[in-house]
């Protein structure tokens, strides 16, 4: 029976599902866990999750509580701002200005070698980086308050992290000077993919220097720039980590910013929908910003052409 | 004023103002390559020195070392604080156990973890080279009814940012019954990371000349054959640039093995760091700088085995907002 089923099929079907019986696990992986999660932030956010009682349905009352109600809410919004914007600020001129410094050298070996070299910081997991920084350069006989001591400025010596004017400053100070990561290869593969021509008409102009790298590179490497945008603002809504081992959110809420809140809401309170509130809220934010920067940087790109 | 007039006159004063930008540009890169660099060379200095000495000053050369050497006997405190006398004959010996304390601590505190991370990175690594060369190779070489939206449930999984996923995904894999385990780990880096290999190894199939196709298949070769004679010799490189980026994303992710450990039975190195810091071990602050570079050892290693891999890995891997 089974035998004559299969033999009616005609080849193609057998061919079709052979492909699907291969697809299965890897589009099932992706359904349990990546596509379930997915909606099921989104249905909880519409739920307050009680211990010891049953889901209960509360439309969009977890959204008007986090964006209206919540005192912690607004507070941790400017918190985000500022280190987005300042993540924002540093990754899109350091690494530039170094991958620059690095395709003016006439050294290929050397040019390898600056590449290698700002990008074996990579290899420190994140968790260490800020466990380092807190340690090492935060505490009070820490690398920051030795230096203060060290130009004379010994009577400032804030406790950085504990400080609740300090606190914001010290996280966003941390990775100084911003240069170990893909950043530099990305301006540097923008950098090298400027045709010679153009670099060539720039020198018979007599555009060189500084006026050269604004007037020429910049344009020319403005899809990197943007790419680093995008990632940075999405990095800069979305990290907590930073907050979470350095501070916590505090001194007070000092240093909080929403993925915190949503992270303490969830795994302290376990209030597990109004955390899917927020992070829907936060998707929702990302979404837009990326959305707005594709279509304001296309405008540039094709202003250029 | 003629262009070739200047050109002469200004040709070596430009020569050496070349001269002049490079040697300003190597300053530059070196005084912000030693910045970057400091602190890891800080944290190597201290994993060798003892709570005592990193507590009267920041920097120094570690003691355990200068005292390896010594020709006199060294006066020093045993473990009931009582006053010893080494000899010089045993200074060699004793202070390298000193010196190496702190990794001997750290090692009996993060083998576990380590051992875990390693599990993790192999087979998660193993998993998504397997699952998302075949899915790549079957949506880039053959045409069947929907493909396209095959690869469109694939691709738009890219937006879905990790703090939104978080929750939601804890929630799923504590239903699931999975929490605290090896699986609550694997199951979805798998699934995750499947995603970026598939657009990697797809751009990659994408480009393979039809020919090289069509002549094995005259020769006789099979669906399976064609996979395994022909496209994974070719994609050696692709292949070690998605095993890098998935071992480099499972190592250093601290926050998914923090919130699915809900009794520390599965930590791995990111989020066995951070418990380490609240245990007594933590107390000796030689322990700790020891287990940040037992913690970037093998990345480390791994980056100097296949820097060229690794360069392409990280540079594409920004491609995956």
């Amino acid at each position: 029976m089974v035998f004559d089923a299969k033999n009616r099929m005609s080849h193609r079907t057998r061919f079709v599902l052979g492909i699907y019986a291969l697809l299965a696990v890897p589009l099932g992986f992706l359904t349990v866990f990546v596509y379930l999660p997915f909606f099921w932030g989104f249905i909880s956010s519409l739920y307050e999750f009680e211990i010891g009682a049953p889901a209960r349905f509360v439309g969009l009352e977890n959204y008007r509580e986090f964006l209206f109600k919540d005192p912690v809410t607004w507070p941790s919004f400017l918190n985000m701002a500022f280190l987005a914007a300042w993540g924002v600020s540093v990754r899109l001129t350091v690494p530039l200005g170094v991958a620059k410094l690095i395709h003016t050298l006439g050294n290929e070996r050397a040019r390898h070698a600056y590449r290698i070299l700002f990008l074996a910081p990579i290899v420190v997991p994140g968790v260490a980086i800020q466990l380092i920084w807190g340690i090492m350069v935060f505490s009070d006989r820490g690398l920051a308050n030795e230096f203060l001591r060290l130009i004379g400025l010994g009577h400032l010596t804030p406790s950085w992290l504990t400080d609740p004017s300090s606190a914001l400053i010290a996280i966003a100070c941390i990775g100084f000077p911003w240069v170990g990561g893909f950043e530099v290869l990305i301006y540097y593969a923008g950098l090298s993919a400027i045709p010679e021509s153009v670099n060539e008409a720039a020198r018979l102009e007599g555009c060189a220097g500084l006026k050269k790298f604004f007037l020429i590179d910049v344009p020319m490497i403005l899809g990197q720039m943007r790419l680093i945008l995008i990632l940075s603002i999405i990095g800069g809504v979305q990290t907590f980590e930073n907050v979470l081992i350095l501070t916590r959110g505090g001194p007070g809420f000092a240093t909080t910013v929403p993925g915190l809140w949503m992270y303490y809401n969830a795994f302290s309170f376990q209030r597990m929908g109004y955390a899917c509130a927020i992070g829907v809220t936060l998707f929702v934010l990302i979404f837009t910003l990326t959305a707005l920067n594709l279509r304001y940087f296309k405008g540039a790109e094709t202003l250029e052409d | 004023m003629g262009l070739g007039f200047s050109k002469k006159a200004t040709a070596p004063s430009a020569a050496k103002q070349r001269r002049h930008t490079e040697r300003a540009a190597h300053g530059a890169l070196l005084a912000l390559g030693l910045l970057t660099l400091a602190p890891f060379f800080f944290v190597l200095d201290n994993s060798f020195r003892s709570t005592v000495e990193l507590q009267r000053a920041f920097f120094g050369v570690p003691q355990a070392f200068t005292h390896m050497f010594s020709r006199t006997p060294v006066e020093v405190l045993d473990e009931n604080l009582q006053r010893a006398l080494i000899p010089p004959e045993k200074c060699f010996s004793y202070f390298l156990g000193e010196a190496t304390r702190g990794y001997q601590l750290a090692r009996e505190v993060l083998s576990a973890y380590l051992l875990h991370t390693f599990e993790v990175c192999l087979s998660v690594a193993l998993g998504v080279v397997l699952m998302g060369s075949v899915v790549a190779y079957l949506l880039a070489r053959y045409r069947f009814p929907g493909s396209r939206i095959v690869y469109f449930y694939i691709i738009a999984t890219m937006m879905f940012p990790a703090v939104l996923m978080l929750v939601p995904s804890y929630m799923v894999v504590r239903e699931l019954g999975l929490l605290n385990s090896f699986w609550a780990l694997f199951f979805p880096y798998l699934a995750g990371g499947q995603v970026f290999a598939i657009f990697v190894f797809k751009g990659f199939f994408d480009g393979l000349p039809e020919e090289l196709f069509e002549s094995a298949r005259l020769d006789g070769a099979g669906h399976f054959n064609l996979y395994t004679r022909i496209v994974l010799p070719l994609s050696k490189p692709v292949v070690s640039v998605v095993a890098i980026m998935t071992i480099l994303g499972a190592w250093n992710n601290f926050m998914w093995p923090f919130v699915t450990n809900t009794d520390g039975s599965f930590h791995v190195i990111a989020s066995g760091l951070f418990v380490m810091m609240r245990t007594p071990v933590a107390q000796n602050l030689g322990t700790i700088y020891a287990a940040y570079m037992l913690s970037s050892l093998p990345l480390l290693l791994l980056f100097i085995a296949a820097t060229k891999p690794f360069i392409q890995g990280v540079t594409s891997g920004a491609f995956k907002a």
